[in-house]
């Protein structure tokens, strides 16, 4: 009596996932090739697909590790993360935290890496429709209630290490600077502009305004608390400026 | 020969990233693309404002890698209406898959997957192209996979399958030619049998690709130029079949967009040549 195909078909993935040798118990056995080469054709192709993609969305990681180190750290996450995902692009978003939690006395890794998954996110977010200069004029005074928040490619990644000029220096293709550790926690801004992935540094300041709009503040409630952390003249300048740069860096929408 | 399948609308290549910026300079000699539609069941971005652009020059037809037809649990609906909506943005001409599985109990190889030639891989396959049939309103396209193992269980060929399967679920088929020689070579079977056992009015496009030649086994890797016996068992398929949609399909190593039209106007040749009427 031949097994259900559903329990057939677990113990054959067993056989690829887990290297089960009980999986070839399933297939026909033969002396030019054998059965074990045989399901390890397709342990191979499932590994070297988890970790070609690894490569391929921590690209700059992969750049300062060179490929030795990289590979090794990638087939140890594929050990312990086994693909959940349909689409293959969607494998990988844990790589971060695996590597914070195994090498903590290493922490650009994690920055580093994802530094990288966020470029990678924002490149094929979603295609809100940003507010620029010309809608804002079309929405009148009513705008500065409107709910805000950041478009969906942006994302506001803390970092402790120099790893903005790491990165920048790896896709140069140039020599990366010493690792430095900052003095406090920095922000990157990640997001997309027309079809292309940016990053930039902020400042405290800035970053703490673009978390407010992030969890859906209006203009007016963004000044106010600005007002209160600043003053009035300090408050206006700076809304004034970062106003400009974020219309025209497409980087909000309306919330509703 | 009264065909089920819609006339062949030329030749037409796999539509790759590295080569949007050469189609989109230009008018190039390729009549169709086929997308991978998983690269396009992304939010928005590059990927897609490029699908819109390059499909505004040609026509597509959508070929998928993970409906994952044989696996014998419940469809996944998310996935079938993420390609539904995808279908509905780019209308392409049909839309396809292949015959395998990818993963079962939550868990994917990102890999097509064999399948035990028995009955009830038959059933299984039958009913749920049947359910993605309804789902999308069409009929759907399914492909020969190249494979490494036999399963014990296995009590017909894969053509007798394929044959079998096209018939009880009405559906079409994508005939690889390099996986037919790949798995031919892998477990030693004659690639004229299994052209041979074919509905050929339900054969609605073929693939052209390249693979690794391992020596005592062969290896679907789509990183290579189509090799000479590939293309002798194509020219051996224009003649069983007559005209059918033919593409190159470049996965890996991918060279630039002429060379692969090179490859593409060799195919062309062939078929005319085995297709041209002859005169007495």
């Amino acid at each position: 009596m031949v097994e259900a195909l559903r329990d057939r078909q677990a113990l054959f993935l067993g056989g690829i996932i887990d290297d089960d040798a009980a999986a070839e118990g399933l297939i026909v056995d033969d002396d030019r090739v054998g059965a074990a080469k045989r399901i390890a054709i397709y342990r191979n192709n499932y590994r070297s697909s988890l970790t070609g993609v690894l490569a391929d969305h921590y690209e700059r990681l992969h750049a300062y590790l060179g490929d030795e180190q990289f590979d090794n750290l990638a087939e140890a996450y594929v050990d312990g993360h086994k693909s959940r995902t349909r689409n293959l692009r969607y494998y990988g978003e844990a790589f971060p935290a695996f590597l914070a939690k195994h090498y903590p006395g290493d922490g650009e890794l994690a920055e580093l890496a994802a530094l990288d998954w966020a470029l990678r996110g924002a490149f094929d977010a979603a295609d809100t429709l940003p507010l620029d200069a010309a809608r804002v004029g079309e929405l009148g005074d009513a705008w500065i209630e409107q709910r805000l928040a950041l478009h969906p490619s942006a994302t506001l990644l803390p970092v402790r290490h120099n790893v903005a000029a790491l990165w920048s220096s790896l896709d140069a293709e140039e020599e990366p600077p010493e690792v430095e550790e900052l003095g406090g926690a920095e922000t990157l801004l990640v997001w997309r502009f027309g079809c292309q992935s940016r990053f930039r540094s902020l400042s405290g300041e800035e970053a703490a305004a673009l978390t407010l709009l992030a969890a859906g503040a209006s203009f007016t409630d963004l000044s106010a608390a600005l007002i209160e952390a600043q003053g009035e003249a300090a408050a206006m300048e700076s809304l004034a400026a970062w106003l400009g740069a974020w219309l025209s860096d497409e980087l909000l929408v309306l919330a509703d | 020969m009264d065909r089920m399948t819609a006339p062949s609308p030329g030749f037409g290549l796999g539509l790759r990233p590295e080569h949007y910026g050469e189609l989109l300079s230009g008018p190039q000699p390729v009549d169709w693309l086929e997308i991978i539609s998983e690269n396009y069941m992304v939010p928005g971005g590059k990927p897609m404002a490029m699908l819109d652009r390059i499909r505004a020059d040609y026509p597509m037809v959508m070929h998928g890698v993970s409906l994952s037809i044989g696996s014998d649990e419940p469809m996944d609906m998310d996935y079938l209406a993420d390609l539904k909506a995808l279908a509905e943005r780019v209308e392409p001409l049909w839309i396809s898959d292949h015959l395998c599985w990818t993963g079962i109990n939550a868990h994917n190889s990102h890999d097509l997957l064999p399948l035990p030639y028995d009955a009830p891989a038959l059933d299984c396959v039958v009913d749920n192209i049947a359910r993605v049939q309804d789902f999308l309103g069409r009929r759907i396209l399914i492909e020969n996979p190249s494979s490494y193992v036999t399963f014990r269980s296995s009590d017909r060929s894969e053509w007798d399958f394929l044959a079998e399967m096209a018939a009880r679920a009405d559906c079409l088929l994508l005939l690889d030619v390099n996986n037919i020689y790949v798995s031919a070579r892998n477990h030693g079977f004659d690639p004229l049998d299994y052209l041979a056992g074919l509905p050929g009015d339900r054969i609605q496009q073929i693939h052209l690709a390249g693979h690794s030649d391992m020596g005592d086994y062969v290896i679907d890797t789509h990183d290579a130029d189509v090799c000479d016996a590939v293309w002798n068992l194509y020219g051996q398929a224009c003649r069983m079949f007559g005209p059918v949609a033919t593409m190159i399909e470049r996965d890996d190593d991918i060279p630039p967009l002429a060379d692969v039209i090179a490859e593409l106007d060799r195919a062309r040749a062939l078929a005319a040549r085995v297709l041209e009427p002859v005169h007495g």
